[in-house]
């Protein structure tokens, strides 16, 4: 396998756990608290992308948690591509901040995502939105840190190899 | 376009693909909103969903299957004679039923209605899927390659569960009855009142019948089969409690569906027997 392919293949490796992830059918208690993985990893990957082509990766794996949700073609690429964006343009400076700025700025991002999604499910079906849609939000500053921490280890033993 | 293939800074610029794939977005949202126009595009990204589906569901299936090698044969004997008992009331209570659709149907024709043609249906099987959505949607495993179609009627051995909302090539998304989205025409059993029952949740609420109609806690709702999209006369919930809307204009009622909505592996799904005629 030579060098070009290898960070590709783990990015798709990961992305693809983050979407089984999603589609687990965790206990009903937890499930509320449950958060967006495909959001987080595509964070993590928007982060440490050298140029935007991420962002078509983002709108690819938005449109496949569409069609895996049963929700409006592009709903979840929407909100994927925005994150995917906003990460993307400030990524030289944030990979700089330090770790405590990143998770807030992390947590802004999943909020946007939220209310993106939220908009467009107001506006198609008139779903009212809930504080309780807030809650991932915990279990993604929970989730985070070790994400990273996770993801980071796997590149590098990559790159060492 | 001229401009922008002489520029290339611009097409390039993270701005310029952001703006672009929002764009993307939006079009295939109100595609799919308003007629369907991005269900070929949902049927071919439907494909590339398959193996996940499949991965998620491997280990439920692997589970099962342990268990019923592992389960004790006395056990299977008592399952096997309870089994066989309900099958002799089912065959009991069939054959009073046969004579009275007999009847029914020389009734029927001495009235000269129109004949209620018996359903057709084929099985499905849920899908342990999450769904992290608003909406309540259970994923069953066949889709439009067997010749599922949106609108659907999906039932289950209790009682009407939903209808097909959203469609895949090879599994479908149910939209269950007590989505608040939801509206479904119903027939009070006891009183042939029709009303429409909306969903609520957990359960259903009939929000709009007259202070003058007889509505009782126990009656069973059932289908009332206006607007085709239900066939008449199916098993749907019964009303658990009633009150007066606030204006006093309109009495209100919650039904609790038959169907354990949070509990089903199994659901059949209905076809209608020859296509609707026009205007009947």
């Amino acid at each position: 396998m030579n060098k070009a392919t290898r960070p590709a293949l783990v990015l798709h490796l990961s992305l693809l756990c983050a979407t089984l992830l999603n589609l687990f059918p965790w206990p009903a208690p937890m499930l509320s608290f449950q958060p967006h993985w495909v959001a987080l990893m595509i964070a993590y990957w928007s982060l440490y992308a050298n140029n935007s082509r991420i962002m078509y990766v983002a709108f690819g794996y938005g449109l496949l948690m569409d069609v895996l949700m049963g929700s409006l073609l592009g709903k979840h690429g929407m909100s994927l591509v925005a994150l995917s964006f906003l990460v993307t343009k400030s990524a030289k400076q944030l990979r700089m901040t330090s770790f405590w700025q990143l998770l807030l700025m992390v947590l802004v991002w999943l909020f946007n995502d939220i209310v993106i999604r939220a908009t467009i499910d107001w506006l198609s079906f008139r779903h009212k939105p809930a504080l309780v849609d807030l809650l991932p939000l915990v279990t993604a500053a929970l989730i985070w840190p070790w994400l990273k921490y996770l993801v980071d280890r796997i590149q590098l033993s990559y790159r060492r190899s | 376009m001229e401009s922008l293939k002489s520029n290339p800074k611009v097409t390039q610029s993270p701005l310029f693909k952001f703006l672009m794939l929002e764009f993307i977005c939006m079009l295939l949202m109100i595609a799919d909103k308003n007629n369907q126009l991005a269900q070929p595009i949902r049927n071919t990204l439907s494909l590339a969903a398959i193996p996940l589906i499949k991965i998620i569901e491997w280990p439920q299936q692997l589970y099962q299957i342990t268990e019923l090698a592992v389960s004790r044969q006395a056990q299977l004997i008592q399952e096997n004679n309870l089994l066989k008992e309900q099958l002799l009331e089912a065959e009991l209570k069939l054959q009073q039923n046969v004579s009275m659709a007999e009847e029914n149907r020389r009734l029927r024709t001495m009235l000269g209605a129109s004949e209620n043609s018996p359903l057709t249906t084929s099985v499905a099987f849920v899908s342990n899927i999450n769904q992290s959505q608003k909406k309540q949607h259970v994923v069953i495993d066949q889709g439009s390659a067997d010749g599922l179609f949106i609108g659907q009627a999906v039932l289950n051995l209790d009682g009407v569960i939903g209808q097909v909302d959203v469609l895949g090539q090879h599994f479908a998304h149910v939209i269950l009855v007590t989505d608040t989205t939801h509206a479904i025409p119903i027939e009070v059993l006891r009183t042939g009142l029709r009303t429409i029952a909306y969903g609520a949740g957990t359960e259903l609420a009939l929000t709009e019948v007259p202070t003058s109609a007889d509505l009782q806690v126990g009656d069973v709702l059932v289908t009332s089969g206006f607007g085709n999209r239900f066939p008449r006369g199916l098993k749907l919930a019964t009303i658990n409690s009633m009150a007066v809307s606030q204006d006093r204009t309109f009495q209100t009622a919650q039904a609790q569906p038959f169907a354990q909505l949070d509990r089903l592996t199994e659901v059949f799904l209905v076809w209608p027997d020859q296509p609707v005629t026009s205007d009947e």
